[in-house]
């Protein structure tokens, strides 16, 4: 089928076809940002969009992401019809909600945007605190520089067939959000963050093979400044695989380095990526 | 001409229109954040008209419409911290949120014997139905309609069945018995055609 919508009868390099996932081979994931900032796609059209986005090029997201941002603020311009809800409504929702998380142990979501350097300064001076330790500071800096966080506000959603396992239920989760981090060395790691999971998935995109007898390591760095644990390591065959991470809530930030097959009990610095989690 | 939701939420705006409420949602929203419960009230005194209005077209139920507003708020307490001014204003975000409640609850709770009859309802509605004595807000509100008059009258139809319908574009296709990538084109043409009249940035 093809797209004959076009004023002048022709047929546009920009034209439809009749299911997402033909555009979405075909190129055409910026020309479904209305559509898809409209919510006009079924739940796994909307995932799939996501996953495709989430992979595809800085230029190519960003374009998709500018589109969508602008369909939206375009709808809500339009689209304006007002109704007075029922006067004791407001009451029946403040009687509904959670005690809010403003301390800084607390999981959920700190301070207003951006939190993400407040945390890490704050982490940071903890740490200073307590121990001088140059490596530390380093890797906190490491972190800082490197992170590069897109809080889309939007699920990834379903593309993983089975519901049950870690992985999905990650991606799946209301409150997941995703992280694209460059990787130096080449390609980026997509981190889909999922705090009502305690746990996030790790996605390496045109990441290279680590060199010969090294493999990446990831860690988890404490929000209490105590030293950065493992969470495994990924060899060569392993970088196409999703991993996931479990236990955030009281990390501050993930970080991957590169070490000797068989992994380190320590970070060797500089990380070659690094995300704070605000999980 | 006024852009609505120009991104310069510190720029002086006429009291009443959208910049002027951007700015005083952006601002509330950081202190919801902090677990203000008063700028939580307030907020909701600004826009909870907005949003059970939208819930209502979408769900035409009265307490789906309430179970849908409720939600949206609760998300919003909880997620304030996550407003990030560079990916939208206050009031985008918040509608997405909501919109993206209704439609999903309309998906899942509403027979289709209540969506055919929705349908029905909700396409023979007017868009832009709140009357403010604000001026500038009636201008912005002239300017929604003087818009919505250079798109075609299939796009119109395809992008409101999409919003207040809930429709998916293939449900859209379905009613109006057109080709699915059509209404695709539609939907996508008439919201850039939207955005370049209203001057969204």
């Amino acid at each position: 089928m093809t797209d004959t919508n076009d004023a002048h009868g022709r047929q546009l390099p920009r034209a439809f076809a009749a299911d997402i996932s033909t555009d979405l081979t075909a190129g055409r994931a910026v020309e479904l940002a209305e559509v898809y900032a409209l919510d006009a796609v079924s739940d796994a059209e909307r995932a799939a969009i996501e996953a495709y986005v989430s992979a595809a090029p800085e230029a190519e997201r960003q374009a998709f992401h500018e589109r969508v941002r602008q369909a939206r603020e375009t709808l809500a311009t339009t689209f304006t019809a007002e109704e007075e809800p029922p006067a004791d409504l407001f009451d029946r929702i403040v009687a509904q909600l959670p005690a809010h998380s403003a301390d800084v142990s607390a999981p959920a979501a700190p301070a207003a945007p951006p939190p993400v350097t407040d945390q890490l300064s704050a982490a940071r001076e903890r740490r200073d605190v307590r121990r001088r330790s140059a490596g530390m500071r380093n890797w906190l800096i490491g972190v800082a520089a490197a992170a590069v966080i897109a809080l889309g506000g939007v699920g990834v959603g379903a593309y993983v067939a089975n519901q049950n396992d870690p992985l999905t239920q990650v991606l799946q989760a209301q409150d997941v959000r995703q992280a694209t981090v460059e990787v130096s060395g080449g390609g980026t790691a997509i981190v889909s963050i999922a705090p009502s999971k305690d746990a996030l998935v790790v996605r390496m995109k045109d990441v290279p093979p680590p060199p010969e007898g090294k493999v990446y390591q990831m860690w988890l760095i404490p929000k209490d400044g105590t030293s950065p644990v493992s969470q495994g390591l990924m060899d060569a065959e392993a970088l196409s695989r999703p991993a996931v991470v479990k236990g955030i809530h009281s990390a501050a930030a993930l970080g991957i380095t590169v070490e000797p097959a068989g992994g380190s009990t320590a970070p060797t610095l500089p990380t070659v990526a690094a995300a704070t989690l605000n999980a | 001409m006024e852009t609505p939701n120009a991104p310069n939420f510190g720029a002086p705006a006429p009291p009443g229109t959208a910049v002027d409420l951007n700015r005083q949602l952006a601002a509330l929203l950081e202190r919801i954040a902090g677990g203000d419960q008063a700028s939580f009230a307030e907020f909701y005194r600004l826009t909870s008209r907005r949003v059970f209005g939208m819930a209502r077209r979408v769900l035409i139920d009265p307490e789906l419409s309430e179970d849908t507003t409720q939600e949206v708020f609760l998300q919003v307490w909880q997620n304030a911290a996550k407003f990030d001014p560079a990916s939208g204003s206050p009031l985008a975000w918040l509608m997405t949120i909501s919109h993206r409640r209704a439609v999903d609850k309309v998906r899942s709770s509403q027979s289709s014997t209540d969506r055919e009859a929705k349908y029905g309802a909700s396409s023979q509605d007017i868009d832009h139905d709140s009357v403010s004595d604000e001026v500038g807000s009636r201008l912005e509100a002239e300017a929604v309609v003087r818009c919505l008059e250079t798109l075609t009258e299939t796009q119109q139809e395809s992008v409101r069945l999409a919003y207040y319908g809930g429709l998916t574009y293939r449900e859209v296709a379905e009613k109006l018995n057109a080709a699915v990538p059509t209404i695709k084109s539609r939907i996508r043409d008439g919201l850039i055609r939207l955005k370049t009249c209203l001057g969204v940035s």
